[in-house]
């Protein structure tokens, strides 16, 4: 377990600078003059230089990106562009645990939802039940979020709040109320994949001969499934939720831009419209950080639980 | 298991497989239904994007000013959109772009991805070691983000430089950055596994070379999951497109993509809902009908997957099965 | 494999759901970076109002020395004064000055602040204070992009801005409730330029206190003052108890920030904003039908032209003949009334109606297919010398698209041309529109831009875009009558009819050389709860008269 844990660390350390290096590189190529952007329609020479020494973008590109490293090393992510005087510690700061919870809770819909149902789905394998719920599954996953929300919301308005029944508020956060929709948007399109994936995990280990053993044993069905079956279907399940949990967090800038909520992906999204490349550098190393630590938890798990895989680097 | 006479004896076409079976792999797919229809609706998808506007002969551009946001009428089967252009000569181009994204998104990926994992996976020491760590490192890259910043930054150049063309291949080039890492990752697993099989060991030891080997034992190997994970790929890549259109980095209007015309009547879902359905459900069944023709094609290829399959040994399956579900989970994922 | 393997499994399905339930109820934990909303919300009874602030998650900065969008002008007009403002009339009227008076040549005007006159938190403001603001927003390092461009008439304003000096010799305090600004030439619409927040009175002792962190609590003369500012979310202002003129009954203001406007029109139509729209991102067009009819919707003509500016450097459109076949070959009621379904009113001219000078009639190029190919013709295109591919660019944003697509498809069926259309996203849309300004020959060809006034006066719209010496004039339209009438506009000495007559002319050469071709002016469509009194809609926004007469509904 340690090895690892500090192999993995050090490819973090490896991941960040070639990530914080990549970002760079296509900042530095990128045509255009991130302070002309930030100025806008006006301009004045005088406040252009002196724009540009206070962001050191006057200096050679290696020294820009030497002196991000070092502020990185100590945890500085460097000032904004876009909003003058701010931190891009500061901006991010709210987001990342906006963006986590919404993607805990999403994971965690997705999950109690799709698991039992690809279980069940397993179990009658090629009823009425195992088509109708796997196709539904794989349809919700095809309707793009952009989709989704406008429908929830028509519904919301003209069925619920249009006949007086107590109904969701369409944006905004804050309140308990104004996690249901963005949550069920996005616990949709990860509980499809989870139910098709318990599903043909379940069946797989069905099949298995231990398992075909307990069953000529005479052991009870709901014991064999129970036992034996699921802790190993679940396996599987286990090595996607760091990746998608990652993939949660810092795919959901849409579900965000449309809920208003300020979460670390919108943020991001919002930096390259602005080409706020402080931000934008500052989202991806967060985000490569929550990768790779998911990561790394799911392979920790993964040992725990299965010991015949040995860590494979 | 395998002997090394049994492959030899194998036909070319078949020897994706690797086990011994009694029937041929399209006997095995035909078995499936389900693929079957939905290859059948694939074809049918393909011709309405490639024969259909020809068939048709609306012009997909064409703007009726009276039939702004319309409903299904004789003049316009399905309609017209916001700018009362037809729904249906629109989805039959809308189609032909969103696959040929699709498609060059998958070249670059198999081109990209799939090389580096064989190579990775053959060569094994330094040189795995490098195209590993630096697929860890896209992997690690927040994907959509990443084609975002890409298609956000040098968008305009290109299109300037390149023209509509330049512009579809750098969308393509920048999604596939999401796409084919996995594909690397992928790949590298399954050739380590078929490198350490009997068969290559026993082709080794009677003297072929490097490139036979990889020829003839590796590369029939992993031809069949390239293929199935670029399949289950496209439903992705279709979506991810509409996404860079949401932020204005897709495709370039007046020219449609499917998500392109999901997005442009989204606006008007309560003025006319027909609008959104339309392109959505072809949305859809792209979406149903590549993840089936390529669960398909994995049960044909791995037949143990298959109901039907016969038995063998677990541990080589799982790893099989593990590995089939990495760049599906993150094809769905990286969709949202 | 036991059970015991089982339960980090179950552990971490556990925790999921335990974050997804807890973190909602009480955003504690990880989420508590995220200020809870409970205690920023005003107590119930009390009356509260939610205007949402459209087009961006985030306001760029609340300092009035640099606006550096509509919507952060929104807020700061909410918590800074100046020495004068605008009433719902958009007339200039006193606000921390209360009278002044204009020299006879008109370079010099004496303002006398108001008595009493205080910040939010208590000190009082001198006329030094104003001075002092406006010295600091010219500073260099304070980085304004505006205040030397709105400011730079009074006389020494460009050694301040040039780093040169700290003080612009034309700002005199006299003693503490006199100020005199002195100009390098009569300028008739400087009074109108004051009610631009650059010259906002600024509390100089919290701004030396805290540089760049000041307006988390920002504070002025204005009826209000920052309570809490929930950054990429909302920005919450409680009434200012030293107001001038009153506090303000209304207990708290609740500015949300929301990117795209659907989403703030499905808030207000489930009951969760007061007021909805601005003017760069009113009620969206698509909705337009369903609220028309309801009491809640105000609309008026908004003071702005949506325009296609031409590259005048650039062949094919360095020919004025070129241009007026590109603007004759438009049918724009067809534009208006069906694609953007009347959410818009067609103009033919520069000056939005209702703008001041906009009484006085202009001549357009009306639609005419046929006069239009004929114009092209007479530019020497034709079957011999086809007319090049010509590339339309446009901002990424709202109906820009269906515009500009709509477009595309007249000027090939009016005119035969093929354009090739080019959206941007905004950020670098507008970088080439610099780039084009200072590098013409590398510059876009025409493109799609729109002009909202700043102050209400015709120099703004007539000299700012088109006077060839202007830094606006993006296309570089370069007219000799026109500069002649709209310089000697600008500094006219005389009554104020006779310089709109001016404009006037000069607008007309504009309009038939196309130094503009003019689209249409957006309507600015907005919702207003009936709950709410006691706010005017303008050309320029809204305007709350006032504030002690403003209601809202009860915060519940």
């Amino acid at each position: 377990m340690a090895p690892l844990i500090s192999r993995r660390l050090l490819s973090l350390i490896f991941v960040i600078f070639s990530i914080t290096f990549l970002t760079f590189i296509v900042g530095s190529l990128a045509p255009g003059d991130p302070i002309l952007v930030m100025m806008g329609p006006r301009r004045d020479p005088a406040i252009y230089e002196n724009l540009r020494h206070q962001y050191g973008l006057d200096l050679p590109w290696w020294q820009q990106y030497f002196n991000y490293v070092g502020g990185l090393l100590h945890g500085d992510l460097g000032m904004s562009y876009r909003y003058q005087g701010r931190s891009v510690n500061e901006i991010l700061g709210g987001g990342v645990g906006v963006s986590i919870s919404l993607g805990f809770a999403a994971l965690a819909v997705s999950l109690l939802i799709g698991i039992p149902l690809g279980i069940l789905a397993a179990l009658r394998q090629n009823s009425w039940f195992d088509r109708t719920s796997m196709i539904t599954m794989l349809a919700l996953f095809s309707i793009p979020t952009f989709v989704m929300i406008p429908i929830l919301r028509a519904f919301n308005y003209y069925v619920l709040y249009k006949n007086g029944l107590p109904s969701l508020p369409p944006a905004g956060w804050g309140t308990p109320a104004h996690w249901v929709l963005p949550v069920i948007v996005l616990a949709a399109v990860s509980m499809g994949y989870m139910a098709r994936l318990t599903r043909s995990s379940m069946l797989e280990t069905l099949r298995q001969d231990y398992i075909r053993t307990a069953n000529a044993k005479g052991l009870p069905q709901r014991r064999v499934v129970g036992v034996h079956a699921l802790r190993n279907a679940l396996l599987p399940i286990v090595t996607v939720i760091g990746p998608a949990m990652a993939f949660l967090v810092t795919g959901s800038f849409v579900v965000e831009s449309l809920f208003a909520i300020p979460g670390v992906g919108f943020i991001g999204v919002q930096a390259i419209s602005q080409r706020d490349y402080p931000v934008i550098q500052g989202t991806t190393v967060v985000l490569a950080v929550a990768v790779v630590v998911m990561n790394l938890v799911t392979d920790i798990l993964y040992t725990v639980l299965d010991p015949r895989i040995k860590s494979e680097g | 298991m395998a002997t090394p006479e049994a492959v030899q004896l194998a036909p070319a076409g078949n020897s994706v497989l690797m086990h011994r079976n009694r029937h041929g792999f399209w006997w095995r797919f035909s078995r499936n239904r389900l693929a079957v229809v939905s290859l059948a609706v694939a074809i049918l998808l393909i011709l309405l994007a490639t024969a259909g506007p020809l068939w048709y002969g609306v012009d997909a551009n064409y703007q009726d000013y009276d039939a702004i946001n319309s409903w299904p009428s004789s003049a316009h089967p399905l309609g017209a959109d916001s700018l009362g252009r037809d729904t249906l000569a629109r989805i039959m181009q809308g189609l032909r772009v969103s696959l040929t994204v699709a498609f060059y998104v998958e070249l670059i990926t198999i081109a990209v991805g799939a090389t580096l994992g064989l190579l990775a996976g053959y060569a094994g020491g330094h040189v795995d070691n490098v195209i590993s760590r630096f697929a860890d490192m896209l992997f690690a890259f927040p994907g959509l983000l990443f084609a975002i910043l890409i298609a956000a930054v040098f968008g305009q150049a290109v299109t300037e430089r390149f023209g509509g063309i330049g512009r579809l291949l750098l969308v393509a080039g920048s999604l596939a950055l999401v796409s084919w890492p996995l594909m690397a990752r992928y790949v590298r697993g399954q050739t380590l596994t078929l490198k350490e099989r009997d068969f290559v060991g026993a082709a080794r030891s009677i003297g072929a070379s490097n490139g036979r080997i990889m020829r003839s034992h590796i590369m029939p190997g992993v031809i069949g999951l390239i293929v199935i994970s670029a399949t289950l790929d496209v439903a992705a890549v279709v979506v991810n497109e509409a996404v860079l259109s949401l932020l204005g980095l897709g495709i370039q209007p007046p020219d449609p993509s499917v998500g392109q015309m999901i997005r442009q009547s989204i606006d008007y879902l309560e003025t006319n809902w027909t609008q959104v359905l339309f392109p959505s459900l072809v949305l859809t069944l792209l979406v149903l009908v590549f993840s089936f023709v390529g669960d398909g094609l994995r049960d044909a290829v791995d037949p143990q997957s298959a109901t039907h399959a016969e038995r063998s040994n677990a541990p080589p399956r799982r790893r099989l099965s593990r590995s089939i579900s990495y760049p599906v989970a993150l094809s769905v994922v990286h969709m949202l | 494999m036991s059970w015991k393997k089982m339960i980090p499994l179950f552990v971490l399905v556990l925790v999921a759901v335990v974050a997804a339930g807890c973190a909602a109820p009480a955003p504690t934990g990880q989420s508590a970076a995220q200020p809870a909303a409970a205690e920023a919300t005003a107590p119930a009874g009390v009356q509260k109002l939610i205007w949402s602030v459209e087009g961006v998650n985030e306001l760029p900065g609340l300092d009035p020395a640099n606006p550096q969008n509509a919507q952060s002008i929104q807020a700061i007009n909410l918590i800074f004064g100046g020495l004068v403002k605008l009433d719902d009339q958009l007339n200039v009227v006193p606000d921390g000055a209360e009278k002044w008076e204009v020299s006879e040549d008109g370079k010099t005007y004496t303002f006398t602040i108001r008595e009493g006159l205080k910040f939010a938190d208590g000190a009082p403001v001198t006329a030094n204070d104003f001075a002092a603001s406006i010295n600091r927003a010219l500073q260099p390092e304070t980085a304004s992009y505006g205040a030397s461009f709105q400011l730079g008439h009074i006389v020494g304003a460009n050694d301040v801005a040039a780093g040169n000096a700290k003080e612009a010799s034309g700002i005199v305090v006299v003693d503490d409730r006199t100020l005199a600004i002195t100009l390098d030439d009569n300028v008739p619409y400087f009074l109108a330029q004051l009610t631009y927040p650059v010259s906002f009175a600024v509390p100089l002792q919290a701004v030396e206190k805290d540089p760049t962190g000041w307006t988390e609590k920002a504070f002025g003369t204005g009826p209000f003052q920052v309570k809490e500012w929930q950054h990429n979310q909302k920005l919450i202002l409680e009434p200012n108890p030293n107001y001038w003129a009153g506090a303000p009954s209304i207990a708290e203001v609740e500015l949300p920030f929301f990117q795209d406007s659907e989403t703030a029109y499905q808030l207000y139509r489930t009951g969760g904003l007061d007021i909805m729209g601005s003017q760069q991102n009113p009620v969206p067009a698509a909705h337009v039908a369903e609220v028309k009819d309801s009491p809640d919707f105000k609309t008026v003509a908004s003071f702005a032209t949506r325009y296609i500016g031409f590259n005048n450097k650039l062949a094919p459109f360095d020919n004025p003949q070129v241009r007026r076949a590109f603007a004759l070959a438009v049918d724009k009621a067809t534009l208006a009334d069906k694609v953007l379904s009347g959410a818009v009113t067609p103009t033919d001219r520069i000056v939005p109606a209702g703008f001041p000078g906009s009484q006085l009639p202009v001549k357009g190029l009306a639609f005419d297919a046929a006069a239009a190919k004929q114009e092209l013709a007479a530019a020497g295109y034709g079957a011999d010398n086809p007319f090049p591919q010509v590339t339309f660019t446009y901002g990424a944003e709202g109906d820009n698209e269906r515009v500009a697509t709509f477009l595309q498809q007249q000027w090939k069926e009016n005119l035969g041309v093929d354009v090739v259309l080019q959206p941007l996203e905004l950020a670098t849309f507008s970088k080439n529109l610099d780039t084009t300004y200072l590098t013409p020959e590398a510059g876009l060809q025409f493109y799609l831009s729109i002009w909202g006034a700043d102050y209400p006066d015709a120099q703004n719209f007539v000299s700012q875009q088109l006077r060839s010496d202007s830094p606006n004039n993006n296309g570089h339209f370069e007219n000799a009558d026109f500069d002649k009438l709209a310089m000697e506009a600008d500094t006219f000495i005389g009554s104020a009819e006779d310089r709109l007559k001016l404009y006037n002319e000069a607008e007309q050469i504009a309009v038939d050389q196309v130094g503009w071709l003019p689209l249409y002016s957006p309507s600015f469509n907005v919702l207003i709860r009936p709950e709410v009194s006691g706010v005017v809609a303008t050309g320029q926004g809204l305007v709350f008269p006032d504030w002690s007469q403003v209601t809202s509904r009860a915060a519940q």
